[in-house]
C-alpha cells in the first residue's frame, strides 16, 4: 500500500468522527499552546536580559584584573612566602597583546574623589580612560558634551548623569535620597572642586588639632576646580551603566595622582612591604575586547594562565542561562502535564475507535492488507491527531503570547525592554513536532493492538 | 485439469472447558481449476471452519492444505495475509463493505492494499462493477444499496484482484430467497466466463445446487461428493436448445 493510499484512509477515518477528532485534537492543541507559552514566557525574559547584557558591555569583553585585588582596587600586599601578586602594568598590556583573538586592551585606572560644592558634596569614584578606551566605551553624551581632551593640561571630567544622586548636605540635610529633591547643581557651569587626597581633608575637617598619625600636621589637601567636558546623555531618572560614574583622560590622571601623592602611598594602589609606593602606577583593570563570542573562553583562559583574575558577561550569562534553563524546564513541565493529558486522551480515542472498526479492520485483513500496513494507518491517525493540534496550538499560542505581550508590559516586570513572551520559530516548530510525537506515542499501543487483531473474530457473523 | 485445493488428513479440534470438540475429523478432498464447489452442512457440522482454513484464517490442528502449490498450514501471518492478497478472493455473507468509500472504492479496496495506482485501480474496478451490472450505483455509498446490491459489489471485489479462489462464506444468508437466486447466478455465471474456482460454503442444499460439485458435511467428516456437472451440462444444452428454438419460431 503507498503513502498516499494509507494517508486517504487514515484521514477519511478522523472524518468519519469528527466531533470525536475535534475533542481529542482540542486536548492537543490546550497542551501544545500551554507549553508553548510557558516556555515563551521564559524565552521573553531570557531575551531581555540578553538585551540587557548587550547594553551593559557586550559578551565579547572581559574585565581583567590583578591578583591579590579585593573589590576592584583595594591591594593588599600579604606576607613574603606568599605567592607575588600579579599587578595590572603597562606590562600586562604587552603580554595581552600576545594573546591572539584580541582585539584591544583598554586599561582603566580607577581614584576616589570628594565633590564639594557649597554645602554639598558626595563621593564619586574616578575612572580614567584611553582615547581608545572612551571609543570602545561608547559612552552618550549629553548635547554640548564632548570627551576629556588628553591634551588639555587640566583634568577634564565627564560626568553620569545620576552623579548627583551622589550628592548630599555635609551639614545634615541629606541628599536626593534623603529629601527626594535633586541638589541645585550643574556639573557643566558651576564652579565645583573635588579633592583627591580625601583621607587629608577628613584629617584636617574632622578635629581642629590637625594632628596625623605620626604626630606631624597634616596639611589640608589641594582643592582643584573641576573642568567638566560633558555629561552622560540622560536625566537622573534614566539609568544606564554610566550613571554613578565620572570619566577622566586615564594619563592625566596618572599624572594628577603623582603629583598629589608625591612621596605617599596612592590609596587603591599598592607598596613595598617596607610602606613605599612602587615607581609606577597600577591599573585598576583591563577590558579585553575579543573578535568573536566564541573565542571568549579561549581568550579568558590564556589570561588567566598569566596569572589574572578575569571576568566577563560571560560567565554571568551562564549562570543566568541556567537559571533559565531551569526556569524553562519548569514551566515547560506545567505545560507538558495538560499535553499529557492530551496524550491519554488521544490514546483512549484510538482505541475507541479500533473496538469500533473491529469488524472493519478484520475485513481488511481477510482482503490482504498487509499487517505492517494497518499499524501504519493507526499510527498516522494518532500522529494526525497530534500534527493538527500542534499546529492550531501553536497558532493559539501566537495568539495568547500577542495579548499577553499587548496587556503586560515586560518592564513593568522585569525592569527592560522587549516582550514578556517570545515564540522563536524553533519553538513553534520543536512543539510541533512534540505534538506529533506524542501523537504517535499514544497511538502505538492501539495500533499494535489492531494490527494484531484476528480477522477470524472481526469478521465472525453476530 | 489442474489441482488448485488439496486437502489432506485435514482436523481440527476445540478445546471447550475440559472437553474436546472435533470440529473436523479427517477431511480429503481435492478442487480443480475452474470448479464451481459447494460445502453444505448443518451448523455445527465444521463447514465454516473448514472455509476458515482453506483461506488460512485458522490454523489446522493436522493435516495439510495445499492451495496452488503451497503449503499455507505452515505460512506465518504476514505470509498468509501476502497469499491471501495476491491469490484470494472473499465473499462475506454480511458483505462487509467500508462505510466511509463508495461503490467503486469499495471494489478497488483489495487492490490498493497491493500498491496498484489509483487510476489503474479505479478503472479496473469499473470493469467489475460493469460485470456485476452495477454499472449505475458506481457512486452509491453501502448505505444507499439494497443487501443485493451491496453483495454485488462484494462480488465484484472478490473478483477485481483477479484471484486464484474465490472463497465465498454463505454468500447470501443475509439476502431474501428472490435476491438470493439473482446473485447465485451472478456467481455461476461469473465462474464459468472467468474461469474461477470458487468454493461456497452453505446450509441451503437448493443454492448449493448451483455448483459444480456438492461436499455434504457432516460432524467435521465429509459425508456424500455429489457431482451436478453432467446435468448442468444437459440443462444448459436445453437452455441453448430453447433459445435456438425461440429464435428459429422468431424467424
Amino acid at each position: 500500500m503507498n503513502l498516499i493510499d494509507l494517508l486517504r484512509m487514515s484521514s477519511a477515518n478522523l472524518k468519519r468522527r469528527k466531533l470525536r477528532t475535534f475533542l481529542t485534537v482540542l486536548g492537543v492543541i490546550i497542551g501544545t499552546a500551554s507549553i508553548v507559552v510557558m516556555i515563551s514566557l521564559g524565552l521573553g525574559m531570557q531575551e531581555a536580559m540578553y538585551a540587557q547584557v548587550e547594553e551593559y558591555g557586550g559578551l565579547t569583553s572581559i574585565d581583567v584584573t590583578g591578583m591579590n585585588s579585593y573589590g576592584g582596587g583595594y591591594y593588599f600586599e600579604d606576607s613574603e612566602q606568599s605567592d607575588p601578586a600579579k599587578y595590572l602594568t603597562d606590562d600586562t598590556l604587552e603580554e595581552l597583546k600576545g594573546i591572539s583573538h584580541i582585539e584591544a586592551a583598554v586599561p582603566r585606572l580607577t581614584a576616589e574623589a570628594l565633590l564639594l560644592k557649597g554645602k554639598y558634596q558626595g563621593w564619586v569614584t574616578l575612572i580614567g580612560l584611553t582615547p581608545e578606551g572612551f571609543a570602545r566605551e561608547k559612552i552618550e553624551l549629553a548635547e554640548g558634551s564632548s570627551l576629556p581632551d588628553p591634551k588639555a593640561g587640566e583634568l577634564q571630567m565627564v560626568f553620569g548623569n545620576g552623579i548627583i544622586t551622589n550628592m548630599y548636605d555635609k551639614n545634615g540635610g541629606g541628599g536626593y535620597w534623603e529629601t527626594g529633591e535633586y541638589p541645585d547643581i550643574d556639573f557643566m557651569n558651576d564652579t565645583v572642586f573635588y579633592i583627591l587626597d580625601t583621607d587629608a581633608y577628613y584629617q584636617t575637617q574632622g578635629n581642629s588639632g590637625m594632628m596625623g598619625e605620626n604626630g606631624e600636621q597634616v596639611k589640608p589637601p589641594k582643592k582643584h576646580i573641576v573642568s567638566a567636558s560633558g555629561m552622560v546623555d540622560g536625566t537622573p531618572d534614566d539609568y544606564n551603566m554610566h550613571y554613578y560614574d565620572v570619566y577622566c583622560d586615564l594619563e592625566t590622571l596618572k599624572t594628577m595622582l603623582k603629583k598629589e601623592f608625591r612621596g605617599k602611598v596612592i590609596p587603591g594602589q599598592p607598596s613595598t612591604s617596607s610602606g613605599k609606593p612602587y615607581n609606577y602606577l597600577v591599573y585598576s583593570s583591563v577590558k579585553v575586547y575579543v573578535d568573536e563570542l566564541d573565542n571568549v573562553d579561549g581568550v579568558q583562559e590564556a589570561i588567566r594562565a598569566l596569572g589574572y583574575n578575569t571576568s566577563s558577561n560571560i560567565e554571568y550569562m551562564e549562570s543566568m542561562k541556567s537559571q533559565f534553563a531551569i526556569i524553562q524546564a519548569v514551566l515547560g513541565g506545567i505545560g507538558a502535564v495538560s499535553l499529557f493529558v492530551a496524550a491519554i486522551g488521544i490514546a483512549n480515542t484510538m482505541m475507541m475507535s479500533i473496538y469500533e472498526r473491529t469488524k472493519e479492520i478484520g475485513v481488511i485483513k481477510v482482503l490482504g492488507c498487509d499487517l505492517k500496513n494497518i499499524k501504519q494507518m493507526f499510527l498516522m491517525e494518532a500522529a494526525f491527531i497530534g500534527l493538527l493540534g500542534g499546529v492550531i496550538g501553536n497558532v493559539l499560542s501566537y495568539l495568547i503570547s500577542f495579548v499577553i505581550n499587548r496587556i503586560v508590559s515586560a518592564e513593568a516586570i522585569l525592569g527592560v525592554d522587549g516582550s514578556i513572551s517570545y515564540i522563536p520559530p524553533w519553538l513553534a516548530l520543536a512543539s510541533m513536532g512534540f505534538a506529533v510525537l506524542v501523537g504517535m506515542a499514544a497511538g502505538y499501543f492501539p495500533a499494535l493492538r489492531a494490527m494484531r487483531l484476528s480477522p477470524l473474530a472481526a469478521i465472525r457473523n453476530e | 485439469m489442474k489441482k488448485v485445493i488439496e486437502v489432506n488428513g485435514l482436523y481440527k479440534f476445540y478445546r471447550v472447558g475440559d472437553s474436546v470438540v472435533r470440529a473436523l475429523n479427517g477431511v480429503d478432498f481435492t478442487i480443480h481449476e475452474g470448479e464451481f464447489c459447494a460445502i453444505v452442512g448443518t451448523s455445527g457440522s465444521g463447514k465454516s471452519t473448514l472455509l476458515n482454513m482453506l483461506a488460512g484464517l485458522e490454523k489446522p490442528t493436522r493435516g495439510e492444505i495445499i492451495i496452488s502449490g503451497c503449503h499455507i498450514e505452515k505460512m506465518k501471518e504476514n505470509e498468509l495475509v501476502k497469499f491471501r492478497r495476491e491469490r484470494v478472493g472473499f465473499i462475506f455473507q454480511s458483505f462487509h463493505l467500508l462505510g466511509t468509500m463508495n461503490a467503486l472504492e469499495n471494489v478497488a479496496l483489495p487492490l490498493s492494499f497491493r500498491g496498484v495506482p489509483k487510476s489503474i485501480r479505479l478503472k479496473k474496478a469499473d470493469q467489475m462493477l460493469n460485470l456485476v451490472n452495477l454499472s449505475k450505483h458506481k457512486k452509491h455509498f453501502p448505505n444507499q444499496m439494497s443487501g443485493g446490491q451491496q453483495q454485488r459489489v462484494g462480488v465484484a471485489r472478490a473478483l477485481v484482484v483477479d484471484p486464484d479462489i474465490i472463497f465465498a462464506d454463505e454468500p447470501t444468508g443475509n439476502l431474501d430467497s428472490h435476491t438470493s437466486e439473482e446473485v447465485m447466478h451472478l456467481m455461476q455465471k461469473v465462474v464459468r466466463e472467468q474461469k474461477k474456482t470458487l468454493v461456497m460454503v452453505t446450509h441451503d442444499e437448493h443454492l448449493a445446487s448451483y455448483a459444480d460439485r456438492i461436499f455434504h458435511i457432516m460432524d467435521g467428516k465429509i459425508v456424500r461428493i455429489e457431482d451436478n456437472r453432467e446435468i448442468h451440462k444437459e440443462e444448459q444444452q436445453e437452455k441453448k436448445k430453447e433459445s435456438e428454438e425461440k429464435d428459429h419460431e422468431k424467424e
